[in-house]
């Protein structure tokens, strides 16, 4: 865990010197399970500022919603540094206006688990120096392991580190095992095709369409998405098998080569829908097709924004 | 389940060099196989196969020209790039890889387009009509068309 007062003053600092306009981080919210995003722009507020591993959205969403001469200071972890450096390459926002406060992040809780072992009504959540979590709920306190509670886009996290952060609070971690995520997505691809399609529909028609994911997602910043797009209508938008199948199939590839598997658009799901086995796949396609990582560098385009004619010689039989 | 499977090809309107070929094509096609003539390959969203998919297409042929014959320099490249991961990815959530087919076509040839139809026709008449992922409901609850 990163030191809080050194977040709080390296972030005092850039408001004060007037390095930045603004600081995006967390503030405590309504619950102790959810931390919300906060934006500030004194240093007084700075105050408020909180960060465990409870925080749960990629702060890089917001980076899309404020004007470009805006200078902004974020704090970023791994994931979220990667899906920065994206969206400056699709400029989003000059690298020169952004000042990255770096956190190598041990991975983000999933709320979800706390909940299933605890129940709903918590006072407060602590965590502790030896890995684990002190949860204070109405039932009693419950002393919980931080490894087994992970999310599991986090639990298979390849890039912990910031990769190009102005600084970095904290000590660095190793980095993670990019084997990890090729099990989980070959573990369902040898699936017999049946299978495979009655877990994506049982995932996919659960879907309620209220888009959070799409909100939730730092490279879903299109004005208008194709889901809203009326004429002509591309896809079914209503709650219909083929709508929200639609829905699932399209927005997943729309970040193929762009997912920086930080998999907030899973943490935002209300119906709890699993959505990383599509990214994964996709992502895992780019990596071994392309030798493509999201994200490590600002310049590097991702493998569909680029054509070479080495192409010819896969796809020609 | 009609007997014949559904047919849906994206045809690129310059990979046909061919005036026979391509007045067949254009008027002589049988009725089983719907076309979509587009400008380019570099033209077909992935959206377009995914319609055509949940439509209730057995299949889906993409025909191009070869990678350095496009009318457009690049278009069929970038194109390919999508449409195999593309291809891939319907894979991978349960429609079969086999329905999907991509023709690269040389200025040369003649007579080949006839030939890869009829053959594409014959595999998906043994794989059988297509199940998964055909959802799309009739025109009169809204969908694409309404």
């Amino acid at each position: 865990m990163p030191d809080i007062e050194a977040l709080k003053a390296e972030a005092k600092r850039i408001l004060s010197e007037g390095m930045v306009d603004m600081v995006i981080g967390f503030k405590a919210g309504d619950t102790p399970l959810h931390p919300q995003p906060a934006f500030f722009k004194t240093a007084d507020e700075v105050d408020h500022l909180v960060y465990n591993a409870l925080c749960q959205n990629n702060l890089a969403t917001y980076l899309t919603r404020f004007p470009k001469t805006q200078k902004i200071g974020m704090l970023v972890r791994g994931c979220e540094n990667r899906s920065v450096n994206a969206l400056v390459f699709e400029g989003q926002h000059p690298r020169e206006g952004l000042y990255l406060i770096g956190i190598p992040c041990e991975g983000i809780i999933d709320w979800r688990k706390i909940v299933a072992q605890t129940g709903e009504e918590l006072y407060s959540v602590t965590e502790q120096s030896d890995n684990t979590i002190l949860v204070e709920s109405k039932s009693g306190f419950f002393t919980l392991e931080k490894n087994t509670l992970l999310h599991e886009s986090c639990a298979r996290c390849i890039h912990p580190n910031p990769v190009s952060a102005d600084i970095v609070i904290g000590e660095l971690l190793p980095e993670g095992d990019p084997a990890l995520a090729r099990e989980k997505v070959a573990a369902f691809t040898d699936l017999p095709i049946e299978e495979r399609y009655a877990w994506f529909r049982q995932e996919s028609e659960r879907c309620i369409r209220c888009y959070a994911c799409r909100e939730a997602c730092p490279m879903c910043y299109c004005e208008e998405c194709f889901v809203d797009h009326i004429s002509p209508r591309w896809t079914e938008s209503g709650t219909t098998p083929a709508g929200m199948q639609g829905w699932h199939i399209v927005r997943a590839f729309h970040q193929t080569g762009r997912c920086t598997s930080c998999g907030a658009c899973e943490r935002a799901c209300p119906m709890d829908i699993k959505m990383t086995y599509l990214t994964e796949k996709l992502n895992d396609d780019m990596r071994r097709k392309y030798n493509f990582e999201v994200g490590m560098d600002t310049t590097t385009p991702p493998p569909f924004s680029t054509v070479t004619l080495d192409d010819k010689s896969r796809f020609v039989v | 389940m009609s007997e014949t499977p559904k047919i849906v090809l994206f045809q690129c309107k310059w990979c046909l060099f061919s005036p026979a070929d391509q007045d067949w094509v254009d008027h002589q096609l049988p009725e089983n196989i719907h076309l979509v003539k587009m400008p380019c390959t570099g033209r077909i969203n992935p959206l377009y196969l995914l319609n055509a998919v949940q439509g209730g297409a057995d299949g889906v042929m993409v025909s191009g020209c070869l990678p350095e014959q496009c009318h457009f320099k690049t278009g069929n490249i970038a194109a390919r790039r999508q449409l195999e991961e593309f291809s891939d990815y319907l894979n991978h959530i349960g429609y079969e890889k086999e329905r999907i087919r991509f023709l690269w076509l040389d200025l040369q040839d003649r007579g080949i387009i006839q030939k890869e139809l009829a053959a594409f026709e014959a595999q998906l008449t043994a794989l059988g009509p297509a199940q998964n992922l055909a959802t799309r409901v009739t025109e009169t609850v809204g969908g694409a068309n309404a």
